[in-house]
């Protein structure tokens, strides 16, 4: 007799509490946010997704870009100056400059004529956090740094003394001032990291297998002891990101290696096979703030081919992530059923 | 035949009774972070803290607790010092995990729920609130390149739910490029936001070397982008494209490449072309400024952005849409949940 009762029951429990959103969602109307608890819910999906890798590894997907070259590309910036014509761009060269490097430093003014942006004399000033002023910068058309004469694109240079090499990196911003043939001025603002990197790559990588995963190992110098982060871009032979890793490691002077492991369920997700190459390698010292950055490393190394069946198929299954996820959930059904009282 | 159709319908509206009263308590806990100062006033007094969310009459926390009902923390750091230092990313992690824990902050004010107990968190934080944020949300595994720094970055990833980002400066401020680039007199700001190139605006400029991605990767737990584009007269002259008076939608929806390119409510950058690649999902946007913003004084319009959440008779709205009229965003962050 029980047994008669206990799907009528089911069923007029769920729609006693789901109709309201039911009806919700068939009226479709004319503005309206996504249901209550969407942004719980979506976020519990994100993390369950999220979850299938390790916080230190993740596959790239087609078309997405190398995350270690895209953070090192310096972008322009361009500022206005309230009612002076004209735009005034700047931009470092790099992101970060390693200690003994030359800063070269480029500037670009547009919407004015030629003749006008060729005699804007523009200079510049590198600034410390403290705001001591380092030294200035004259900035040309033409000269070795700079990549051509007339095409509106001013380049400076600046060496640093030697005594001002910093412990381990130190952020600068630089100044630039550009005073047009009639006296008025455009101002703007970039910067740059300049690091004293305290180990680097030797160039030496090896790969081995484990517990399914691909871990390619590269080789640093350490010449103080501190905390050193890797990261590695791994490429397939057609040129395209497949995965991305990470590592760090607090580390004494002295020869070290430093494992990247590449999830191999990125391998099965891509149907890659190998060879790999191992397209953009990012060490730094991050023993304090801000981090010390070692140059990009560009395709050191290339790896054999692999089965798919030499890599790990499972998802990692993140517990933190997925406990994150159930809870949202819970929270989602709630935040809906409030909706319906 | 009847008594198959009366008691499970007795039993169902029974279960519902006792379902339904859950409800009110299974609310997330709201943490809020705030804004860069001037001063080190909301670091030594909570109670500035918790007036920065303040405005005469008007309430952020108040309107997006739905008065009180869910339960609340506010977090007070050094908002003079670089996002990255103790007394700021250090402090606010510290906070968080005393809120999840049950702790009561300054005004005695404690979550519902503690972690243990199963409770959600959801972060609000303003302005530079954000890049701190950021800051300890990518730097939460022992694999990244800042772990836990000088605070239990891991804790709060694990802990919290989810951020919402009102005005966040996740890639620098053109405000701070201004100041300290000596722009002129109209880009200078509201000196409540940005008096000089102080330690804190120098960590918040846009270029490459200061930002907290050069410094950080994905943040643990999604970050929901909201903000403003009702412009300051003068300042606004000097931000790339759409912005708020002091951050620039490339910053405020956290774009990924140059973080001065021009966007408005039409073009702002979708979910596929973030600072990160994964973390960062899009929300509205509303037409504040930087200081209204964060204290419910301004009940205006709101608009679709691309990969917005509004839907426009079932379908997601075109961007740039008016989605609302007359309501703000703590407003919109009241009907999130």
């Amino acid at each position: 007799m029980s047994r008669l009762f206990v799907k009528p029951l089911v069923g007029l429990f769920l729609l006693a509490l789901l109709a309201p959103a039911l009806v919700h969602a068939q009226v479709a109307q004319p503005v309206s946010l996504e249901l209550p608890g969407y942004v719980a819910l979506e976020s519990a999906r994100d993390y369950e997704a999220r979850a299938r890798y390790p916080e230190s590894s993740r596959a790239l997907a087609l078309g997405e870009v190398d995350p270690i070259r895209a953070k090192r590309i310096p972008a322009p910036h361009s500022l206005a100056t309230p009612d002076v014509d004209g735009l005034l761009t700047v931009w470092s060269s790099k992101v970060s400059f390693e200690a003994g490097e030359p800063v070269v430093l480029h500037v670009a003014v547009t919407d004015l004529p030629a003749d006008v942006v060729a005699g804007t004399r523009i200079t510049g000033e590198v600034v410390d956090s403290d705001g001591h002023v380092l030294g200035k910068v004259t900035y040309r058309d033409g000269g070795w740094f700079d990549e051509a004469t007339g095409d509106g694109v001013f380049s400076g240079l600046f060496r640093f003394p030697v005594a001002r090499v910093p412990e381990l990196a130190e952020s600068f911003l630089v100044k630039v001032r550009a005073e047009k043939p009639d006296g008025e001025v455009l101002k703007a603002a970039s910067g740059f990291l300049l690091s004293n990197p305290h180990g680097r790559l030797t160039g030496q990588y090896r790969e081995e297998l484990v517990d399914g995963n691909l871990v390619i190992s590269a080789e640093v110098e350490v010449d103080r002891s501190g905390r050193f982060h890797l990261a590695g871009t791994l490429y397939d032979v057609t040129g395209q990101p497949v995965g991305w890793a990470q590592a760090a490691e607090t580390l004494e002077p002295g020869t070290h290696w430093i494992p990247l492991s590449y999830y191999g369920l990125m391998f099965h997700e891509r149907g890659a096979r190998g060879p790999f190459v191992l397209g953009s390698v990012a060490l730094s010292t991050t023993s304090g703030m801000p981090n010390a950055l070692n140059d990009v490393v560009e395709s050191p190394y290339r790896t054999r081919v692999y089965g798919l069946e030499s890599f790990r198929a499972q998802p990692h299954g993140d517990p933190a992530l997925l406990e994150s996820a159930q809870r949202l959930r819970t929270e989602a059904f709630f935040s809906r059923l409030r909706a319906t009282q | 035949m009847k008594l198959r159709l009366i008691i499970p319908l007795a039993l169902a509206l029974l279960l519902a009774a006792l379902v339904l009263p859950q409800a009110a308590s299974a609310q997330p806990c709201f943490i809020f972070v705030h804004g860069k100062q001037t001063d080190t006033g909301t670091f030594t007094n909570w109670n500035n803290a918790r007036n920065y969310w303040i405005d005469g009459s008007r309430d952020f926390i108040r309107t997006a607790t739905k008065s009180f009902s869910a339960s609340f923390y506010v977090v007070g750091y050094n908002g003079t010092r670089p996002y990255w230092e103790s007394q700021a990313a250090g402090e606010v992690s510290n906070e968080i995990l005393n809120a999840t824990n049950g702790g009561a902050d300054g005004g005695g004010n404690r979550c519902a729920r503690t972690w243990s107990q199963g409770g959600t968190f959801w972060v609000v934080a303003h302005s530079m609130g954000n890049t701190v944020m950021d800051f300890i949300l990518g730097n939460n595994d022992s694999s990244d390149p800042n772990f836990n720094f000088n605070g239990p970055y891991s804790d709060v990833a694990n802990r919290i739910s989810l951020v919402i980002s009102v005005s966040g400066a996740h890639r620098g401020s053109e405000g701070a490029d201004a100041v300290c680039g000596n722009s002129g007199a109209l880009c200078n700001f509201l000196a409540f936001f940005i008096q000089d190139c102080d330690d804190a605006t120098f960590w918040l400029r846009s270029d490459d070397g200061v930002q907290v991605r050069s410094f950080s990767n994905s943040p643990a737990r999604n970050v929901w982008l909201t903000g403003g584009y009702e412009a300051i007269f003068g300042a606004s002259a000097c931000l790339s494209g759409e912005d708020d008076g002091v951050v620039q939608y490339a910053s405020i929806y956290a774009c990924g490449g140059s973080a001065t390119a021009s966007y408005d409510n039409s073009n702002a950058c979708n979910n596929s072309f973030k600072q990160e690649a994964s973390g960062f999902r899009n929300l509205d946007a509303g037409h504040e400024n930087h200081d209204d913003i964060r204290d419910d004084t301004d009940r205006d319009t709101r608009r679709q952005i691309p990969d917005g959440i509004w839907n426009c008779s079932g379908v997601p709205c075109a961007p740039n849409t008016v989605v609302q009229s007359n309501t703000s965003t703590a407003q919109f962050v009241a009907l999130l949940y």
